[in-house]
């Protein structure tokens, strides 16, 4: 058991965070925040400053930190990541490559793949839209419909793509669909990759409701904007596909356990914890002091010690990874605890503020930027996307405690 | 950084499973509920054997002057076995010898402690009883070559089979507060001090003792006079993160029961657990005791390091009191009946697990002092880095603040 940073970890840090005071102006960020700009018609790939603050990040080697170096990536440990990526994350500037497709395609793609996909994921040149849920296929998502028919060389997408929340400026998508219709629904399905720009691909806002005003950064969740992606006869080449036709399943999954670790899904759930503790310290209203009421520093303690149950188990997925092993259920029990204490902290910080929380950014009187009422809009999001609480505890029961599936019991009884 | 048990840590625990589960059997913890003493000689002996009460006292007195870690992690697994043995008061009070007493006095009284030949306990709590310095009333009143005690102990663990005990009191007439506080070696046979057995539900030996004109020689006291409270704050600090090092063994054993028993009690044609409200009731279960776990074991590591870990300490107490107890009691909820039936054995962790969430701090007292560390020391607070006012804080603003906390317009 070690449970602190080296002196080598420890200066990382603090170049890191010179990097960021020297580098990371608001009106960078301003650009930087792509998911929650409103502009109808964003222009595809990165802003012309963004891509410059990525090009310098890039040079520092702080991006790709955990990727071979015969991709673009630095052959690194995942606690160096970590502590990249907990300080960019706390200016709203996103270095990991979870949810980027990127792991999926280092486990599945073929040499030619990885070789054009992951240094250009690395650098910020290629963005993915993740299209996986659809209107009848969410939790359940193996469900889904949008298809791939094979023609040839080419594959035919048909279909419609819920909450692809990249797709008005990423420059690819990585999109599931089934490839074939009589096989059971786990065994019946493809990963694609290829251009947003190919034909017959349209996509149409979806705003949700953080849009108006926007959200301060550090939010959790306070994307402004997600969309639909619809397919209509989009033909793509055969060699599009990620791994083997019809194994898409697993290979899917492997992506999105990777994408509930990590230093960013740890600090989305817990930024209002240092947000109230440092508010409180430094405000009163007229009469009233939070910070001196009893039971609102009750509260704080009480959430301040999730957070730090947040931090450890976030520690405990970085131990087993770090040591080659892999989670049972350690990866689904953050993804739990983390979500659900955001929403904790969120919801006991407006009955601390009362009215003052329900103030957004661009109101008179908002306090921290109205941070914590577009929290309450946000925090609960946490909970649902990438895998929702409910699922993770489902797995943490069956893989983790090895519980008997429900359905497959009843079906056991069934023969007897 | 690496949370979990590298390989000698590993090696500890496996010895002490396999010890425990061969010779403490819950016949045996049945049995030490009703004996007078409440504890078996025989195993105390045999731990003796393997180091376990000398495990973190000095090598000059014949311990291993191990980590703190390693003796949080024996005292997990005898939680596991709910081992009737007096190990964490004996721990608590010769640590403070270890820690803060005279060379002399360990040399005095260490030895017989590593061999298994004496028990020790330790008494601060009164009729008040918060875990705070200001419930401490005793008076110790200076008399010749030593002190004299007058007043009354509530809740003193193991006292029955104690051979000593550590005592606060207040040798500064009129002091209130940490102020005025003395740290006292006292004989628990000494003519003056009797005592009554609380009747506890977890059926342990919580002691009343009565302290009546009691005399302590000079020699006997620990660190300055009048002035230990931060010596017995240490003391109580340790003790309270290896009981939740106990108590998190114990919550282990007993969710682990459960989760065994849903897999195959059936009910409606499936075992229990198939059914969602019972997997996520073991799921939420497992995430408590695992938070806990976490969190004692980080507090473990930095009172061993000797680094600022009071807000540590609290954190698992406050943690450990509500989750600990909250994953024992939904336990009886999966067994149903049989769970509080005397001859099942489910019961004993769920007593024991409850008692102990009582002990040494409230979770409203740990939680308050965790909101002074956050709130009244000035300074920005950062998660994952040391709390302004400790050592390591950051003393410039942090780079990433991206809107100002004076945010209250006028």
């Amino acid at each position: 058991m070690d449970f602190a940073y080296t002196p080598e970890q420890e200066a990382l840090r603090r170049d890191v965070r010179q990097f960021i005071k020297d580098n990371v102006t608001p009106d960078v960020l301003q650009e930087a925040d792509t998911e929650s700009s409103t502009a109808q018609d964003q222009p595809r790939g990165m802003s012309p400053k963004a891509a410059a603050l990525y090009k310098k990040i890039y040079d520092r080697g702080w991006l790709g930190i955990t990727y071979p170096k015969e991709y673009g990536g630095q052959g690194k440990d995942r606690l160096t990541q970590y502590i990249v990526e907990e300080e960019f994350t706390r200016v709203g500037i996103n270095i990991s490559l979870g949810g980027s497709g990127a792991p999926a395609i280092m486990a599945a793609g073929t040499e030619t793949q990885k070789q054009f996909y992951i240094p250009g994921l690395i650098k910020r040149e290629i963005t993915f839209a993740l299209g996986f849920t659809e209107p009848h296929a969410g939790a359940d998502l193996a469900n889904l419909r949008c298809s791939a028919v094979k023609d040839g060389d080419y594959y035919v997408i048909n279909g419609q793509k819920m909450y692809t929340s990249a797709a008005h400026y990423a420059t690819h998508i990585y999109l599931m669909a089934r490839t074939d219709r009589n096989a059971p629904k786990h065994e019946g399905i493809s990963i694609f990759l290829f251009s947003m720009d190919t034909p017959g691909v349209t996509v149409r806002p979806l705003w949700t409701i953080q849009n108006n005003p926007t959200a301060p950064i550090g939010t959790t969740y306070g994307h402004a904007r997600t969309n639909e992606t619809f397919f209509d006869n989009v033909r793509i080449h055969k060699s599009c596909l990620l791994g083997e036709e019809n194994k898409g399943w697993r290979v899917g999954s492997m992506g999105l356990n990777l994408d509930r670790v990590g230093a960013s899904r740890y600090l989305i759930s817990v930024r209002r914890d240092e947000d109230i503790v440092n508010f409180v310290k430094n405000n009163k209203f007229d009469g009233f002091d939070p910070g001196k009421n009893p039971a609102i520093r009750d509260r704080i303690a009480e959430m301040w010690i999730e957070a730090q149950v947040c931090r450890l188990m976030t520690m405990r997925s970085m131990s087993i990874v770090e040591r080659g092993g892999k989670f049972t259920y350690e990866g689904s029990a953050e993804k739990v605890w983390a979500p659900e204490h955001g929403v904790r902290v969120t919801e006991s910080i407006t009955q601390m503020l009362g009215p003052y929380a329900t103030l957004l950014r661009t109101s008179p009187h908002a306090v921290m930027d109205g941070v914590f009422g577009h929290n309450v809009m946000g925090s609960f999001q946490s909970g649902i996307n990438h895998g929702s609480v409910q699922v993770m505890r489902d797995q943490v029961a069956r893989r983790g405690l090895e519980l008997p599936s429900s359905r497959r019991s009843a079906k056991k009884v069934e023969a007897k | 950084m690496d949370v979990l048990l590298n390989d000698d840590e590993n090696l500890i625990v496996d010895s002490a499973r396999e010890f425990l589960t061969h010779e403490c059997p819950t016949k045996l913890v049945r049995e030490m509920e009703t004996d007078p003493l409440g504890y078996s000689k025989t195993l105390w002996a045999k731990v003796a054997e393997l180091g376990w009460q000398g495990m973190c006292l000095p090598e000059k007195v014949g311990g291993s002057a191990m980590s703190l870690v390693y003796l949080g992690l024996v005292l997990r697994e005898a939680g596991r076995t709910l081992a009737p043995i007096p190990l964490h008061s004996t721990a608590v009070a010769t640590l403070a010898i270890t820690k803060d007493g005279t060379p002399a006095q360990q040399e005095k009284y260490l030895p017989d402690v590593v061999v298994g030949k004496t028990v020790w306990t330790w008494a601060f709590t009164e009729k008040d009883p918060r875990f705070v310095p200001e419930a401490v009333q005793m008076s110790a009143r200076a008399e010749g070559d030593g002190f004299v005690l007058d007043g009354t102990k509530l809740f003193v663990d193991n006292f029955p089979a104690a051979d000593y005990c550590l005592v606060v009191a207040r040798s500064t007439p009129g002091s209130s507060g940490a102020q005025g506080l003395s740290l006292f070696i006292v004989d628990a046979k000494a003519a003056g001090i009797s005592h009554n057995v609380l009747i506890t539900l977890a059926k342990d030996k919580q002691c009343e003792v009565n302290f009546k004109g009691v005399k302590v020689p000079k020699a006997n006291v620990i660190g300055p006079v009048g002035d230990a409270w931060p010596i017995i704050e240490r003391m109580l600090d340790r003790g309270t993160a290896l009981l939740c090092a106990q108590m998190v063994g114990a919550a282990r054993k007993d969710i682990d029961m459960a989760i065994e028993y849903a897999k195959f009690r059936t009910a409606f044609g499936q075992p229990i657990g198939a059914f969602q409200s019972v997997q996520h009731m073991c799921a939420d279960m497992q995430m408590w005791v695992d938070g806990g776990e976490l969190l004692t074991f980080e507090a473990l590591w930095k009172l061993e390091q000797g680094l600022h870990a009071s807000v540590e300490v609290s954190q698992a107490k406050s943690f450990c009191n509500e989750k600990c107890e909250a994953a024992v009691r939904q336990s009886q909820s999966i067994h149903g009946g049989i769970g509080f039936m005397m001859e099942f054995d489910l019961q004993l962790w769920f007593r024991r697990v409850s008692a102990w969430s009582m002990r040494m701090g409230t979770s409203f007292e740990h939680r308050a002092r965790i909101a002074r560390a956050l709130i009244d020391v000035p300074g920005e607070v950062t998660l994952g880095r040391p709390l302004p006012g400790t050592p390591g804080a950051e003393t410039t603003p942090s780079t990433w603040t991206t809107r100002s906390a004076a945010a209250v317009p006028a």
